[in-house]
């Protein structure tokens, strides 16, 4: 297919442990700082709930969702945030003025200043990857495979398989922001 | 407590609208570091810049290829050449492509100057360094006329065997390794029933119990992985403590801690008694099941309940699943069996547990594990005269290791001096200091000595009280010899250096070179360059060199299927159920159960375990992993907590018979409630491990020093503490 691709992740939140390979793969490949307020990605450690022993706990991957109908992208002045033919929302470094309306208006809390570039930062879905035709580095680094990455126009993508064969879902449906992060 | 995702938008709701204005202005004009668009990435990037090596920061060695630019790490990625990892990278070995960076390293010989434990020190030449510990370990020779007199501590890791080599050139019985903290009693006692110590076939595996054993926070390749990727059908997990593999489990069974070999005894009465073993695997394969049949029926599930808080209702249904799904059923090894007093036989009746149902060398059981042969450049050791008769603790422990030894016991034999002085001590990348319980004890010991040497990466506890440090290049920085990594897919790997050292650092076989000349040793077993140890090592296979410099790892064609009878290396032949080589030695034939102590009212049984972030007490410190856990948290059950009016964070006070830490509580419904746990590795005594010195509490300060006298093992699970309040 040489159609415009869509590309997506689905994450099985089943098989995440919360190892947090996925952070700290991110922070090395895109350069991110060690600290723990600026990430591109994240584990939610669910918190132990119910009554001894009958207790559950959940953990959630989370990152930018990359919608298609990205609020970030809506509220920028400066058109620093964009969404590129791939369906990537990507930040441009040099138009972005640090206003942080994107910041808030992001229904994922995916985005952060940047003590390295001094601007906005957030996920990419590892473009620079992704174009010599690699996984992001969640993904290739994730121990149980949790999180899946493909092109959602490509019918025999692993991701459109996965989310023709499974249940769904994705986080914060009512903000109408239609984001590319499947849960199954 | 453990690492939430920080809400940075809540933050910025109330603080930053007001100052965004402010904050665009500020941030216009500030140069761009760097860009992530594709094209600028991928111009100055080719398949070269990968250079094949494998993982050093625990002891699983998975296959990573580096991505380097201009002689910096970029990020060590997963090697997909190499099945034993299953294409991953952990948390860990993500953040080993900065531990060569970390400001914290050890960069040049450290010779004391103040006290031991002052922390004052002077820079040195390597000359000056290894004459220094040459001319000293030659001292206290001459001194105690005895080359045991000195003692060589290590741990795992490729470069070991240069230092296990030196000594034995040097002459010393008195090798003390860390099997004795770690899996003594687990390879005692499957190797007592099967004739040796068998890897799970997790792949494969419709059912598997896991008995203190957290396969997702302490990862062992592939089996963590294969338990999630593929997976069993169902997972059982015994663990006082709701861990992170217990949250993935299909059921978790908080059980009384130290009491599991009471579970697996009545596992076995429940197969026996309700005809659910394989009678034909039974007859063909195994030795003593008449005596194990009488001997058992007083281990009623029943019986067991009382012991383990768990009902002989759930036991019984357990052990029925698990014969119904035999031979694909695992009773897990584990790896770390340091618990309970009761811990070798406890291994004894898990392996029994397993061959009664036939799950052994099929797949989906219990499999024999391969490892491919290595060739060794061969050495020829000196007789030394000026010698003891044996190892400092030879004859305190049933089944010693001789060639890694007992920690405890060698710890007391060398604080009473008996049977003869031992007064230097050489220490390669082991930390006792942290890793033995009773840390006042072993820096005790390390007080009596009259000479200490440590080889590290880092300023660790154990360095810390050091007379000479000498730094060692990381594992990204050096050559490392072949080293084959057996299991159920056996394979060879090995390491090459991805950027050249950082700092005026040597890799431990250069150090022991160093040491042979200064120690005027008789013998020099180091005559050759690590590269041409590796193809020594691997020149019966043909192009396992390239294949290792090109893909990080070889693997021979033709290795036989890992499935199948291939005999047992027991006295009888068999798979034991009764043991006549435990019966000369004094002990039970048969697992017997010995009654846990009871825990008194305000009193906790203290637990210890790994997690993912973290391995033993080597990475606390590192950058990127110290962001994820900052310090250890008190595990306190939220019943108790509200009646010791502890709350959530409130920071507490834990105290042994032996030591006390401090640290916040972290008030849960995830554990027993006459148990606390916390991670180890905090509460650091070296004041060069800046991230951890002084944060959170130390296990080794609290631990008492039991241990059992089967295989040696240390007892970390034996220890009563209380908990107090010390301030909101």
């Amino acid at each position: 297919m040489n159609g415009k691709k869509r590309y997506a992740m689905v994450i099985d939140t089943h098989k995440c442990f919360d190892c947090k390979a996925c952070t700290i793969a991110c922070k090395m490949e895109n350069g991110v700082a060690d600290s723990d307020q600026e990430y591109r990605n994240w584990v939610d450690t669910g918190e132990i709930i119910g009554v001894f022993p009958n207790v559950s706990q959940k953990f959630t991957p989370g990152q930018c969702n990359h919608c298609t109908n990205a609020p970030c992208v809506k509220v920028c002045p400066t058109t620093a945030t964009y969404r590129d033919e791939n369906g990537f929302v990507r930040v441009d470094y040099e138009k972005c003025i640090v206003c942080k309306y994107c910041m808030i208006a992001c229904p994922y809390d995916a985005r952060f200043v940047s003590s390295t570039t001094h601007t906005v930062d957030k996920c990419t879905f590892c473009a620079h990857r992704v174009g010599r035709g690699e996984l992001p580095a969640c993904v290739e680094t994730c121990p149980s495979k949790t999180r899946t990455f493909g092109d959602l126009n490509d019918p025999k993508s692993e991701v459109s398989k996965l989310l023709r064969e499974n249940e769904y879902k994705v986080l914060k449906p009512e903000t109408g922001a239609e984001p590319n992060i499947f849960y199954i | 407590m453990p690492y939430n995702k920080i809400t940075r938008r809540k933050f910025l709701k109330s603080s930053a609208i007001a100052s965004s204005l402010f904050l665009a202005f500020a941030g216009a004009g500030i140069p761009v570091l760097f860009s992530d668009e594709p094209k600028e990435q991928l111009s100055n990037f080719s398949a070269n810049n990968y250079i094949y090596t494998s993982c050093g920061i625990c002891v699983n060695k998975c296959g990573v290829k580096a991505h380097v630019e201009g002689g910096h790490i970029i990020r060590l990625e997963p090697n997909p050449h190499f099945p034993k990892s299953r294409g991953m990278v952990c948390a860990r070995g993500n953040a080993g492509a900065r531990l060569p960076y970390s400001a914290d390293r050890l960069k040049f010989p450290l010779i004391r100057v103040g006290e031991r434990g002052e922390n004052k020190w002077r820079k040195a030449s390597w000359e000056e360094a290894l004459q220094m510990v040459g001319e000293n370990l030659n001292k206290v020779v001459e001194k105690y006329e005895n080359r045991s007199a000195v003692m060589f501590v290590s741990t795992e890791g490729f470069q070991e065997e240069f230092f296990k080599t030196f000594a034995e050139a040097f002459g010393s019985y008195n090798l003390l390794r860390h099997p004795t903290l770690c899996l003594s009693s687990n390879i005692q006692g499957f190797s007592a029933v099967f004739g040796n110590y068998p890897d799970a076939d997790v792949k494969n595996a419709k059912y598997i119990i896991f008995t203190g054993s957290n396969r997702l926070e302490a990862l062992i390749t592939p089996d963590s992985i294969d338990l999630m990727k593929t997976g069993p059908k169902k997972l059982v997990v015994i663990d006082p403590r709701f861990t992170k593999t217990a949250a993935k489990a299909n059921e978790w069974l908080p059980i009384k801690v130290g009491t599991d070999l009471a579970f697996a005894l009545a596992m076995i009465h429940v197969l026996i008694n309700e005809n659910l073993y394989n009678k034909q695997f039974v007859e063909e394969n195994t030795f003593g099941f008449e005596e194990l049949k009488i001997h058992i029926q007083k281990y009623t599930p029943e019986w067991a309940e009382i012991e383990t808080e768990i009902s002989a209702d759930k036991i019984r249904q357990i052990t029925r699943e698990f014969a119904e799904n035999a031979p694909k059923s695992v009773y897990y090894p584990g790896r770390r069996s340091s618990f309970s007093k009761n811990d070798a036989e406890l291994r004894r009746a898990m392996a029994m547990v397993n061959a009664l149902v036939g799950a052994y060398n099929v797949e989906g059981g219990l499999v024999q594990t391969q490892k491919i042969k290595l060739n060794k450049i061969e050495f020829e050791p000196v007789w030394y005269d000026n010698n003891a008769d044996d190892r400092l603790e030879a004859g305190k422990v049933k089944f010693l290791a001789e060639s890694s030894g007992a920690w405890i016991p060698f710890r007391n034999a060398v604080l009473e001096e008996k049977p003869y002085p031992v007064k230097a001590m050489m220490v390669y990348k082991q930390n006792p200091v942290e890793s033995v319980p009773n840390r006042k004890k072993t820096i005790q010991m390390m007080k009596s000595m009259d000479f200490v040497c440590v080889i590290d990466i880092e300023m660790s506890d154990t360095a810390y009280y050091a007379d000479v440090i000498l730094p060692e290049s990381t594992y990204l920085e050096r050559w490392d010899p072949a080293h084959s990594l057996s299991g159920i897919e056996p394979l060879v790997t090995f390491r090459q250096p991805v950027i050249q050292p950082l700092h005026d650092t040597k890799s431990c076989f250069e150090i022991m070179q160093g040491l042979t000349k200064t120690c005027n040793l008789e013998t020099n077993p180091f005559d050759y360059t690590i590269q041409e140890y590796i193809q020594k090592q691997v020149e019966d296979y043909e192009g396992a060199y390239e294949s290792l410099l090109n893909k990080g790892v070889y693997i021979p064609k033709n290795i036989p299927s890992p499935y199948g009878n291939r005999g047992f290396k027991t006295q009888t032949k068999k798979i034991e159920f009764y043991s006549d080589k435990y019966k000369r030695k004094g002990l039970n034939p048969m697992p017997v159960y010995e009654t846990v102590t009871e825990i008194p009212e305000g009193k906790f049984k203290f637990t210890v375990g790994r997690h993912a972030f973290f391995t033993h007490s080597s990475t606390q410190n590192m950058d990127y992993l110290n962001t994820i856990m900052k310090e250890n948290v008190l595990w306190l059950n939220t019943e108790k907590a509200k009646n010791l009016g502890i709350k959530n964070n409130d920071l507490v006070k834990v105290k042994s018979s032996v030591g006390e830490g401090i640290l916040k509580a972290f008030v849960t419904q995830g554990i027993r409630t006459d148990t606390v746990f916390f991670v180890h590795g905090f509460g650091s005594k070296s004041k060069g491990l800046t991230k951890t010195h002084g944060i959170g509490a130390s296990e080794a300060e609290i631990l008492e020093d039991h241990w059992e006298p089967i295989s040696g093992n240390a007892l970390m699970h034996e220890t009563l503490v209380e908990v107090t309040k010390v301030r909101s």
